[in-house]
Formats: structure tokens, sequence, C-alpha cells
């Protein structure tokens, strides 16, 4: 029981630790945090995404 | 499929313009199930939630209080609270919508100043609210009830004479076996008020104090909130996280979070000038963004502006089969 406790608490408390001194780039007067720069990545590879992958077809195909 | 006779705008008798108008589509309709590719993003996004927060969890730091802050940093809480009895503290001297004092504090641009326009609607004199008020609501303390009357009742010169001597003398303060040890000096009832209040500011009362609202669920926390940003334990915290203005704050987090990515345009007006240095800062930066919305918001209408979708041709990548098949 006590297991399951420390599991679900840990599963709970997240399984990556993001707490701790953060990550910042800095370029002229240009300061970004590293995880905000890793949303900003994905948001342009599903933009990409969105306008690259073909549309589905009637019938099944591309 | 398509020709200029049948374009809206030619039907209204003007030149088909096809930033303006639409052209009528003579092809074939293909249904498409709306309801279903709403569920399916719906279903996506919510696993993609449950899974993000298994997995990252969520910023959890601890609140930061007017008893944290004076635990941590009594001499700084002690520091802070001589500006509040004797008004000179950054809340004393900030204008509307707290106080008068300072009718020259509030931003402006030429005669535009909302600040000004809507005057003091959260007054907070800080001597009494911050100091006075919740020193009387302790119980059964004779000598600061005698002190506080002593205080009140001297006049403006004697008073500041008391607070600018221990404003002095407490930049060298220390805390020791529960006390502030300020050196001696005329003080008069000051010091003892401020020690009481810095002992009350480490029991957790001041907190109660200092909320407006004495209902159980208060949310008005402006007058805490207020007190403990006139210190710098509250800056000096926001620095170490990047989270103050000049450190594009607004779009970050705590930690290694992910933040408010979206406010990078409203932050990036901070970092450069003449925003960057001007006591109007905010109401310059408020204008701009207001005047990019207005400008998104009539795209439609701004000749140039509305033709670059055209012009980009990025429509064309999107929808590249269907200009394959009528090529």
């Amino acid at each position: 029981m006590q297991t399951l406790t420390a599991v679900m608490g840990h599963m709970v408390g997240g399984l990556i630790n993001l707490t701790g001194p953060g990550h910042y780039i800095h370029w002229g007067f240009i300061q970004i945090s590293a995880a905000n720069l890793v949303v900003i990545g994905l948001m342009v590879v599903v933009f990409a995404a969105a306008i690259l992958i073909p549309f589905r077809r009637p019938g099944g195909r591309d | 499929m398509t020709t200029a006779d049948e374009t809206n705008g030619r039907r209204h008798g003007r030149r088909f313009n096809p930033d303006r108008d639409v052209a009528v589509w003579n092809g074939k309709y293909l249904p498409y199930d709306l309801v279903k590719e709403f569920l399916i993003a719906l279903v996506v996004v919510t696993l993609l939630v449950v899974l993000l927060a298994v997995v990252f969890s969520s910023p959890d730091d601890h609140p930061v209080t007017v008893r944290s802050w004076s635990t941590a940093q009594p001499v700084d809480f002690a520091q802070t609270a001589i500006t509040e009895l004797d008004g000179s503290s950054a809340v004393a001297n900030y204008g509307p919508p707290y106080n008068a004092t300072n009718p020259g504090a509030t931003q402006s641009i030429g005669p535009f100043s909302p600040e000004r326009w809507f005057g003091v609607h959260h007054p907070i004199d800080t001597a009494n609210d911050y100091v006075i008020a919740p020193l009387q609501t302790l119980p059964d303390r004779a000598a600061l009830d005698a002190s506080i009357n002593a205080y009140t009742s001297a006049s403006s010169s004697q008073q500041a004479n008391w607070t600018t001597a221990y404003e002095k003398a407490v930049a060298n303060a220390t805390f020791a076996q529960g006390g502030l040890k300020v050196p001696s000096g005329a003080y008069g009832p000051v010091a003892p008020m401020i020690s009481a209040l810095t002992s009350m500011a480490r029991s957790g009362a001041l907190d109660g104090a200092l909320l407006s609202s004495r209902q159980f669920y208060g949310t008005d926390y402006t007058k805490p909130l207020l007190f403990i940003a006139d210190g710098t334990y509250l800056a000096n915290l926001g620095q170490a996280q990047h989270l103050q203005g000049s450190q594009w704050g607004m779009m970050n987090e705590t930690g290694n979070y992910p933040g408010q990515a979206w406010l990078w345009l409203y932050t990036l007006w901070y970092q450069v000038a003449p925003m960057k240095t001007s006591s109007n800062a905010d109401l310059q930066v408020w204008a701009i963004m207001m005047l990019l919305t207005l400008i998104l918001a009539l795209v439609p209408f701004i000749p140039g502006l509305r033709s670059i979708p055209r012009w980009s041709r990025i429509y064309r990548l999107i929808w590249r089969q269907h200009y394959r098949d009528i090529s």
C-alpha cells in the first residue's frame, strides 16, 4: 500500500521534475526560456505539418 | 467553373476585386463531418492534457506572504514598514488608484490618462492601513497602545523626526533571539511599534489583518501584495526566476516550465526604447497593442495588407492537390 501511495505521489508530482533553476537563452536584448523555445518550436512544427500533410481524399486516397 | 459574370462584385455593378469579392463556386461539393472532427480533436487534446499533466505536473511554488517575507528577511520587512509609516514607500507615492498624494505620478500620453480619470477607487493610507490599524488589533498590549497614541497624537514634524532617525538606524538592524535589534536612538514610540509589527508579521497575524474582506474565502490580496512588493524580498525572488519586466518576465514561468509564450509581443515593447525607460511605459505599451489589435481586426479592409495571403500563395500550398488537378 505504501509503495502504491509512493508511486501515485510520484506520478501526481510529475514524472519529470521541471522545478529548479530555469534555463534561458540570451541573444542581444532578446531573452527567452528554453521551455518557451521548445513550445514555440513545437507550434512551428504543428503549423508546418498542418500545411504540408495532404488532405485525405474521398475513397481513402491522398 | 467560375466566370466574372457570376461574381458577387459584378452583380453589384463593381469591378471584381479578389481581395473583396467572392467567386461563386459551381464545382462539386463534398460532405464533411465537422462534429466528427471536433470530437476527434477533443479526445486527442484531452489525452494530451492528462498525459502531459502526469509527466510534467505543474509549478507549485510556495506563496510569498507577509509571514514568509518577515520570517526570511525581518530586517527588510522592518525597513519597508518604516517607509509605510512615514509615507515614503512606493505605494504611498503611487497616486491613483491607491492615493492622491502624488498626482504627477499618473501615467499619461498627452491628455490621455485613464489612471487620473478613474481617480482613487482603492484607497490605501499606508501609515494607517499597514502599521497603525493592524497594531491596534493586537489584544492586551497596553504599552503598545500607549506608543501608538504617542505617535498619532504627536505633531507631524515630531513624527518625521522619529521616523527619519529610525529609518537610518534600521538599515543597520539585525535580527537575533526572536527580536529586531536596532541601534539605540531617539525614535520615540516608533521603535516599539515597528518591533511589534515585525513580531505580528512573523506570527502570520498581519496577513489576516491586511485582507480587505473578512469573509472566510477572502480574495482581495491587494494590500498585502502591495506591502510585500514595497520590500526587496519579492523583487529578488522574481529576479532569480526571470519574472521581472526587464527580463521578458511576462512570458516566463517559474523553474523550467513553459510560460505564456503568446505574450511575447506585449513584453517585447518593454525591452525597447522609449518604453524601456519611460515612466509611462504601461500606457504606451497598452496603446501600441490596442493599435495593433485594431489593425488586425481591420485587415479585411486595409488595401495591401489584405492582399498578403493572395500574394504569398500559401493557400496554393495547402490546396496543392486541387490546383494540380485543375491545371
